[in-house]
């Protein structure tokens, strides 16, 4: 379990959203994840392009079936500063003993 | 901006987050060409049963277990079911494989008492028919067998 730290990188809705499906995978695909958050081709690339900045995730390129693919992959400095976020989220819901879920 | 973020507002934050979790459990399950695959070599081995040619029908039975102990390692962890995405172990039950070969064998048994009540009853082909129904079986019950862990791992998601 990662030390509670509030993560401005990470925070923003759409990128929040972002990390939140590649934490519950291994990797995740470019288009999988454009599909699933409604987001457009550019939106989605600049918002990987600040999380790849920040060490947070890589984009491996690979061909399938003759077809190139772009995989997502959370780091395991990403993953740590997510599970951090999550803590510090969770513990200023607990403080004023709110409910989530 | 911690100071400026209000408890609701973490909440929220926290909902988006379990919400990425739920899509990705979603996820969870076997590509359709396994079942259908499985579908398919259990009634060609049905044919085969019927066809009066034990040596063939015999290795295909050898050929069809071979295919499938290559293929089932990779999918059978419920993590693979599409080429978009790989599941994170911790959200699928570690049960998965268990429960999908436990379900084949209650098939292949199931398959085997119906061809033999088919042919009791004088059917001629009792081997086809048996494969037939255990397909249907395979393509209806293993979606649904995995359907099953989904929800429980949402479930899970939600109490923890």
């Amino acid at each position: 379990m990662s030390a509670a730290r509030f993560d401005e990188v990470i925070h923003p809705s759409t990128r929040l959203a972002v990390v939140s499906l590649l934490a519950a995978g291994d990797w995740v695909d470019f288009g999988f994840v454009r599909d699933e958050l409604g987001l457009s081709d550019s939106a989605l690339s600049k918002q990987l392009a600040t999380l790849e900045e920040a060490g947070y995730l890589v984009l491996e390129r690979v061909t399938n079936e003759r077809r190139r693919r772009v995989r997502v992959r959370l780091t395991p400095a990403g993953r740590t500063a997510f599970e951090g976020h999550v803590a510090a989220l969770r513990e200023m819901v607990g403080r004023a003993g709110l409910r989530t879920g | 901006m911690t100071d400026s973020l209000s408890a609701d507002d973490a909440a929220s934050a926290l909902a988006a987050v379990d919400l990425g979790r739920r899509r990705m459990i979603d996820q969870v399950g076997l590509p359709s060409w396994y079942w259908a695959g499985l579908a398919l070599g259990w009634v060609v081995l049905g044919v085969l049963a019927d066809a009066g040619h034990p040596v063939l029908s015999a290795v295909a039975t050898v050929l069809f277990g071979a295919a499938h102990a290559t293929i089932a390692p990779r999918v059978l962890d419920g993590r693979h079911r599409t080429r978009r995405v790989a599941v994170r172990a911790d959200l699928v039950s570690r049960r998965v494989p268990l429960l999908v070969v436990s379900f084949l064998v209650a098939v292949s048994a199931l398959t085997v008492a119906a061809a033999l009540a088919t042919h009791a009853d004088g059917a001629r082909h009792p081997a086809t028919l048996a494969s037939v129904a255990a397909a249907a079986v395979i393509l209806l019950g293993g979606p649904q067998l995995l359907a099953v862990v989904r929800r429980r791992a949402v479930r899970e998601l939600s109490a923890a």
